[in-house]
């Protein structure tokens, strides 16, 4: 039960994209396709949900202080968290990785739609955003696993949710200087004002 | 082939308009290409087509076999229409609420003039403001943009002020509407480009910018003294729940004191009515999609109806009938959920928005404490949803028509 919680909490109350505003390069370029966009939110679900757990572990049993008391009692005293940016980069580039060759192996007009914003995920901010504030809330080992899925649901949600809109629009007489990366910029305030809604839920 | 003979009334009333029309053919010529005032054109357009039939029609010949009298401007007069009830209860509903704060003519039927020279006082400022201000934008874009100008903001212009509660500073409501008919409509083209509803959008921002003058208990009527509140059914509600509508605090929020409508609430919203009245008058005509309004009602009755099963929070215990009744639920569904350019457009899609608007609108209503009325963000929420459910329904059609050839 607390696990969902957190799952409709990241997803919707403290949407990474819509309420953090993170991940917006990726979020802004993709979303011109619906296939796309598509394609690109079940690729960050699944990066999130493999490297937020995968973080935790690493925290938990190496960037800690002390947390590499379980190799020797020597190292009791060692504290490497100076290192969490850094490995928690690798992390997130390694699954970023895997993911490309499997989309390239067997979606390979979806790898051509998504260029070079594929390997590009690994300086997704939403990404690292998501190990981050892991890091930072002390979560247990399912819930990391809860929130990774959660935060990646809200970035597809909503990339989703824009490449629709902006499908709509196609044809739309917008005004000139705002065409493109300008209205979409707006539409993305629009659904934050609209995500708005759940903000202050309890759950 | 002949034109068939106009009905008599046709021919009155072009008798009575032929010099109104003269008239404007006279001044017609510095408008046209080339004239001196050919970039004001889209006003003089605006004017030709709303007080005559547009000149622009698919020729007889043209091989057209679907003729209607209906256009764009048709439509959106006579969604003006279908709100001119809800519009005439407002006006008086304020003056209603300003005396019986003060004690004064507690009876309904007392005092009827007053009310009404009251309501009229505080209301129509409110609507010179959104129609001038909303107004004005609607006619620089269009001069400088030459898109003609569409009777559109005649019923956002009419709806911004009749979702506010009555006491709005002037000064917001003119901010608010500014800024929802720029970043909600003008910049996307104009009418019919829109992806929010422009109205909500308006209400959303003073929501969200101005959260002390749209919400609480101290602005939902005219103060007749300073610091004056009384809270509105809902917000009675999420303290108390049903108790407070059987009458023991808050006398008297009955069933039918809901439904008829003589509760504080913002302007519009109040009496079940008159909306009702201007429901089927759209659905009549058909401006506004019945499958859309069934399925937001079904939606809400039955989050409702699941709430008060669970029954935890005083707001989940109120009634499911109650629910349907209290704050803005009618209101949005039958004028806000309906906008046919921002709703969704498939049959199907219809449905499913309908019904998650009013599912929305209930669990925001319940479950978020921090806004007691989910109706304008739940329909927002669908607004921006909806192309999404047009587009998985345009799918589930091609890849049906793909299986079965």
């Amino acid at each position: 039960m607390e696990w969902l919680n957190i799952v409709i909490r990241t997803t919707f109350l403290e949407n990474m994209v819509l309420a953090y505003f993170l991940g917006m390069c990726s979020y802004l370029a993709i979303s011109r396709q619906i296939s796309a966009a598509f394609g690109l939110g079940l690729a960050v679900i699944f990066v999130e949900t493999l490297t937020v757990p995968l973080n935790w572990v690493l925290k938990k049993y190496f960037l800690d202080p002390g947390a590499l008391a379980w190799l020797h009692p020597a190292f009791a005293q060692v504290d490497v968290s100076f290192l969490t940016f850094l490995v928690y980069i690798a992390t997130i580039a390694s699954a970023v990785q895997l993911v490309e060759m499997v989309v390239e192996r067997f979606f390979p007009a979806l790898y051509n739609a998504l260029g070079i914003f594929l390997p590009l995920i690994t300086v997704n901010c939403a990404i690292l955003g998501a190990s981050l504030f892991m890091n930072e809330r002390d979560y247990t080992f399912g819930e990391s696993v809860a929130f990774g899925f959660g935060a990646g649901l809200g970035f597809f949600l909503a990339i989703v949710l824009l490449a629709s809109i902006r499908y709509k629009i196609r044809y739309s007489h917008v005004v000139a200087p705002l065409r493109g990366l300008g209205i979409a910029f707006i539409l993305t305030a629009l659904l934050g004002i609209a995500f708005l809604s759940f903000a202050g839920i309890q759950l | 082939m002949d034109a068939p003979r106009r009905p008599w009334i046709h021919r009155v009333v072009n008798r009575l308009t032929r010099p109104l029309w003269n008239m404007l053919q006279r001044v017609k010529k510095p408008f046209l290409p080339g004239g001196r005032l050919h970039r004001l054109y889209p006003l003089y357009e605006a004017i030709e087509t709303f007080l005559f039939q547009p000149p622009l029609t698919t020729p007889r010949s043209g091989g057209v076999h679907i003729r209607a009298g209906n256009d764009l401007k048709r439509l959106m007069i006579t969604v003006v229409i279908a709100l001119i009830p809800p519009t005439l209860f407002g006006i008086w509903n304020i003056g209603h609420q300003f005396y019986v704060a003060q004690g004064q003519w507690v009876g309904l039927t007392e005092g009827f003039l007053p009310k009404v020279l009251k309501g009229l006082e505080v209301f129509l400022p409110m609507l010179i403001v959104s129609y001038a201000v909303g107004g004005t934008i609607e006619v620089l874009f269009a001069i400088i943009r030459r898109h003609p100008v569409s009777e559109g903001f005649l019923v956002t212009g009419l709806l911004i002020p009749l979702i506010m509660p009555p006491t709005i500073p002037l000064w917001i409501l003119a901010i608010a509407t500014a800024f929802a008919v720029i970043f909600g409509k003008e910049i996307f083209g104009g009418t019919g480009m829109n992806v929010v509803n422009t109205a909500l959008l308006a209400r959303a921002f003073v929501f969200f910018a101005y959260p002390t003058v749209i919400s609480g208990d101290a602005v939902w009527v005219v103060p007749p003294v300073d610091g004056f509140t009384k809270a509105t059914p809902l917000a009675a509600a999420v303290i108390s729940g049903a108790d407070a509508l059987s009458g023991r605090e808050y006398a008297p929020y009955g069933f039918s004191d809901l439904f008829w409508g003589w509760i504080p609430g913002s302007i519009g919203e109040t009496c079940k009515p008159a909306i009702l009245l201007g429901a089927l008058l759209l659905l009549a005509t058909g401006v506004a999609s019945w499958r859309i309004m069934l399925g937001m009602l079904l939606g809400g009755a039955f989050m409702a109806w699941l709430f008060n099963i669970v029954g935890g929070t005083p707001l989940m215990q109120v009634p499911w009938t109650y629910h349907l009744v209290m704050g803005g639920f009618l209101f949005g569904l039958v004028y806000m959920a309906t906008d046919p350019v921002t709703a969704a457009t498939t049959n199907p899609g219809k449905w499913i928005y309908g019904f998650l608007a009013g599912a929305f609108a209930m669990i925001i209503r319940v479950v978020n404490p921090a806004y007691p009325e989910g109706v304008m963000l739940a329909i927002l929420l669908m607004n921006v949803t909806a192309p999404l459910i047009d587009y998985l329904v345009l799918r589930f059609y091609v890849r049906r028509r793909l299986t079965y050839g």
